[in-house]
């Protein structure tokens, strides 16, 4: 299996007032698939998903990817493994105020040796003519459709998308939605989407759901539709 | 692919260009400073040195009181184990200018003579006279001078080797290179000048020379009872006791200790400034940062980038600093010390210590305060960056502020909490200014407040001591007797102590003892003697000591002295009943011959180190002043402005409430403003009690004694100065507070 998420425990805050968010979490996800992680507020989705990126440790368990745990990794190995696996896209987009588009999609492909041409991806994510201007001079989606192009530029095995359109209009949020899906088709990367948006489990290979810390649901999306076809 | 976050560099350098403009700025000066000082230090302290060698200084002089027989040279040479060569000299008073020269043959031998303008005198009408003297009387080669009763024309301008510091005496407190002088004559100009304040004055080199201070003291001890024992002495100094050669090389060396410690305090405090800033840029962007971390950006990665621009500030400002320093600074403190010292022209000479100091130092001082708070703030995880949770240790709970309090107090009150490294850095780095500003502006008014004491407590207008006992006909003179040991103070050098003879009936210094003494405020101050204590001090040019019982304390701050009982005085130095050797009087006493007297004290001597201080630092002074006052609006601008960028999105939400920006200010400006005028206050005593610790260490190596004393009308100027600069930095604040768009509060940091 591509992602192996295994025994997966995680707990905040000390004696009573502690809370375990992750109770215990198995999941697989093949490579290329689209996995949504949905959920209400609290079902510890985002944390799963922090794990999974590197940038929050389990109290038990572990993560592998193709082999490598990230339990055994120290800080040095954990930035390498970011480095190399995972593209980040956030709900905030968290661009670089005081570079440009290009700029900002030229700090993904620094990451990589493999990345992917910058020019192409602006094409491909409609930003070209905007390439010039600062984070500040363009729209919520133009902005997060900028991330996007930052976490894919480095051409990463993981694409992790916490609430990608959480600051999103409906339509933005399908066009963004569509591009996930298009990346995902065009370079076959892996998709593991947090929302808590019901509707967009229709996109996903496999749907997930959490409650308290534990996996509820977990199957595969037998009547996948385009991003385009959403509806909430 | 080269790293893209290189090309934010530039476009930060555009946006904070007034807080890096300031850093460079100020960064410039300091080190242009420093180092222009270290560049003309570093070259004045190696012409001195190769002075020795190159001019062939004594290893010391004595005067006899006669011309000493060719046997008596040749006996102390064989015992002594030393070459004598006679360096006689004549000191006459000038015409029109006040002042003493002091006037030797030209030397050929020893002590040899570096003209620095114009030429030797060529025929006996002629002068050669020290070039800063020169200076000081405003003289030109070819003036004509009145030297005794001689019109003498100026041939050109010299430097005396032994007299790189124009001491008189060697128990001067300072030198006075301004009614002090020394000139050379050819032999028929020197024979023409006559018998009149003719001096036997004789120098010598050692056979072998001493290794090091110890040796040559011990050597030199043995020397002077070698010719004690062939010759009447009445003056004897090495080498290594005389200021005259001495004082350039010591002052020199304190000088650059002095810098160096400057330039590191004010890196030090801006390398904290930096740190303050990069931290405040941190937090602003901390969901940038953490998104880097996540994608793969390593620590290292990050540190570099947040360590390059400050960095790249520095290099440049200590390169641009050094240039500087090369070139108008140097010239500048070039000046100072021409300005103080009579020494030889010099060539700039370029030395690593210099740079090394001024730059490689700083720098490297820089990058490692800025090197571990960046790391110590990396070691969060990027989560924490991306929730912008940056608390290293978490909080347990707000301080508890009582509800009694206004809530705008309350308000005030948690900006100060919230600041407080801010805060810090405003009371450190005021308490520096303030150290600056002190020196600035207190020093010259202690030195004023000195001159006064002296003139307060000198003990009448005129102290005659005569070369032998002759009557005066005027009453308002009074007999008393004069004469001068030496301390013996282990870890000090010796120095010169008057000791006075008084009529116990004196109208000048009412002497109350029996069979002790009293010392005056100063010799008690500096050496730590109270009454009941028991001094020793020995002979000047001998080596008998002598005891004496302190029984109170004069009231004198300012002169080393000990006054007794003229009937005790003559006792203890074996004097007959009525011996005395001068006059004290309020008079001119003019009815006796100018051949009888040796010396006439007055006020005006006894000022010439205020005097001469003022004359050589007065131009510091300003500069210190100065630069007190920039560094002060540096480090309140710098730290105000990251106290209201870090509360831009609550500003602008206050605004949003409905707060003007009248009522803002007062939350925000009136919180830095309260801190300001705390640390002045708070820092104040610390800073005077520091600046009398420095003082009192400082004139522990003068002779004689300057109280510390100033008056409260100086830390009155310092605050209002303080204050006055504080309100163009409000001034500036405010605008920026005004400018502070409301929408911050509603968008993202983007």
């Amino acid at each position: 299996m591509f992602l192996e998420i295994s025994k997966i425990k995680k707990g905040f805050g000390e004696g009573e007032s502690r809370t375990e968010v992750l109770k215990g979490i198995d999941l697989e996800i093949k490579k290329g698939e689209i996995c949504v992680l949905l959920g209400p507020s609290g079902s510890g989705k985002s944390t799963l998903l922090n794990i999974i990126g590197g940038i929050d440790n389990a109290d038990s368990g572990y993560i592998s990817i193709n082999g490598e745990m990230t339990a055994d990794m120290n800080e040095k190995a954990l930035s390498l493994y970011r480095r190399r696996h995972l593209g980040y896209i956030f709900q905030m987009y968290n661009l670089i105020p005081n570079l440009n588009i290009k700029e900002n999609i030229e700090v993904g492909a620094y990451l990589s040796d493999n990345a992917l041409d910058v020019d192409d991806i602006l094409r491909t994510l409609g930003l070209y003519e905007h390439r010039h201007k600062l984070p500040n001079q363009l729209s919520g989606g133009q902005q997060q459709r900028t991330a996007i192009g930052r976490a894919i530029v480095k051409n990463p095995d993981i694409l992790l998308c916490d609430e990608p359109t959480g600051a999103l209009d409906y339509n933005t949020s399908k066009e963004i939605l569509k591009l996930i899906e298009d990346v995902n088709k065009k370079y076959g990367n892996t998709v593991v989407m947090v929302t808590h948006n019901e509707a967009i489990k229709d996109m996903a290979d496999r749907v997930v759901k959490l409650r308290d810390g534990l996996i509820r649901k977990n199957y595969v999306n037998e009547n996948k539709v385009s991003a385009l076809e959403l509806d909430w | 692919m080269k790293n893209p976050l290189i090309k934010r560099l530039p476009r930060e350098l555009k946006s904070e260009a007034g807080k890096y403009f300031v850093i460079f700025l100020f960064m410039v000066i300091v080190i242009g400073f420093v180092s222009g000082f270290m560049v003309a230090s570093g070259s004045l302290v190696k012409i001195y040195d190769e002075s020795f060698e190159k001019y062939n200084i004594e290893d010391g002089n004595f005067e006899l009181n006669s011309e000493a027989e060719d046997e008596v040279i040749e006996a102390i040479e064989n015992k002594g184990q030393i070459k004598i060569y006679e360096n006689f000299y004549i000191e006459c008073e000038t015409k029109k200018i006040d002042s003493t020269l002091r006037i030797y043959k030209n030397r050929e031998e020893i002590d040899k003579v570096c003209v620095m303008e114009g030429e030797l005198p060529d025929s006996k009408n002629e002068i050669a006279i020290d070039r800063m003297y020169a200076d000081n009387n405003h003289l030109s080669v070819g003036d004509k001078i009145v030297v005794g009763d001689k019109k003498l024309m100026i041939s050109g301008f010299v430097a005396l080797s032994d007299y790189s510091a124009l001491y008189a005496s060697p128990s001067d407190m300072m030198f006075d290179a301004i009614k002090f002088g020394v000139a050379i004559m050819n032999e028929d100009g020197f024979s023409a000048m006559g018998e009149n304040g003719f001096h036997f004055n004789y120098s010598w080199k050692y056979n072998n020379v001493p290794n090091d201070d110890i040796e040559s003291k011990k050597m030199s001890e043995d020397l002077l009872k070698v010719i004690s024992e062939n010759a009447i002495v009445i003056g004897y100094i090495p080498m290594c006791e005389n200021q005259a050669i001495q004082f350039v090389g010591d002052d020199t060396g304190k000088d650059r200790m002095v810098f160096t410690i400057f330039l590191y305090i004010v890196v030090a405090i801006l390398a904290f400034i930096i740190a303050i800033t990069t931290n405040n840029t941190i937090a602003k962007e901390a969901n940038v940062i953490g998104t880097l971390r996540a994608s793969g950006y390593t620590r290292g990665e990050i540190i570099r980038h947040y360590l390059a621009m400050p960095m790249l500030v520095i290099i440049v400002s200590a390169l641009v600093g050094n240039i500087l320093g090369y070139t108008v600074f140097e010239n500048v403190a070039e000046n100072i010390y021409y300005m103080n010292y009579s020494i030889p022209t010099y060539v700039t000479n370029w030395n690593a210590d210099a740079f090394i100091r001024t730059t490689v130092v700083p720098v490297l001082l820089m990058f490692i305060i800025n090197f571990v708070i960046l790391t110590n703030k990396m070691r969060l995880s990027p989560l924490k960056f991306i929730r912008r949770d940056l608390k290293i240790r978490q909080k347990k709970r707000a301080l508890k502020l009582s509800t009694k309090i206004g809530i705008m107090h309350r308000f005030r009150m948690r900006i100060i909490l919230q600041n407080m490294p801010n805060y810090i850095t405003i009371l450190v780095g005021i308490f520096f200014a303030n150290i600056i500003l002190l020196l600035g502006m207190g020093f010259p008014q202690l030195l004023d407040k000195n001159q006064q004491l002296i003139s307060d407590n000198i003990i009448c207008n005129y102290q005659y001591i005569l070369k032998a006992p002759v009557a005066t006909e005027n009453e308002a003179a009074e007999k008393y007797c004069a004469g001068s040991l030496s301390t013996i103070e282990e870890e000090q050098k010796s120095e010169s102590v008057t000791i006075y003879g008084l009529n116990s009936d004196s109208k000048f210094v009412d002497v109350e003892t029996k069979m002790g003494v009293l010392i005056s405020e100063a010799y008690s101050q500096k050496y730590k003697i109270n009454a009941g204590d028991t001094i020793t001090l020995k002979e000047e040019f001998g080596t008998k000591e002598y005891r004496f019982e302190v029984e109170g304390i004069y009231d004198n701050p300012t002169t080393l002295a000990v006054y007794m009982n003229r009937d005790y005085f003559n006792k203890t130095f074996g004097y007959e009943d009525e011996y005395f050797n001068g006059y004290l009087s309020d008079e001119i006493l003019e009815d006796i011959d100018e051949m009888y007297i040796a010396t006439t004290i007055t006020e005006d001597d006894m000022n010439k180190m205020a005097r001469q201080l003022n004359h050589s630092l007065g131009s510091i002074f300003d500069m210190f002043y100065v630069f007190g006052l920039i560094m002060f609006m540096l480090i309140i601008y710098l730290l105000s402005k990251i106290v209201i960028e870090k509360n831009a999105h609550s500003i602008a939400m206050t605004k949003i409430l409905g707060y003007s920006d009248a009522e803002i200010g007062k939350l925000y400006i009136v919180s830095t403003s309260i801190v300001v005028v705390l640390s002045f206050f708070l820092t104040m005593p610390l800073v005077n009690t520091i600046m009398k610790y420095v003082c009192e260490i400082m004139f522990m190596e003068f002779s004689g004694w300057i109280p510390y004393s100033v008056p409260h009308s100086v830390y009155v100027n310092i605050i209002l100065s303080g204050i006055i600069t504080y309100g163009i930095i409000v001034f500036m604040q405010f605008r920026r507070v005004k400018k502070i768009p409301l929408d911050v509060a509603l968008k993202n940091v983007e």
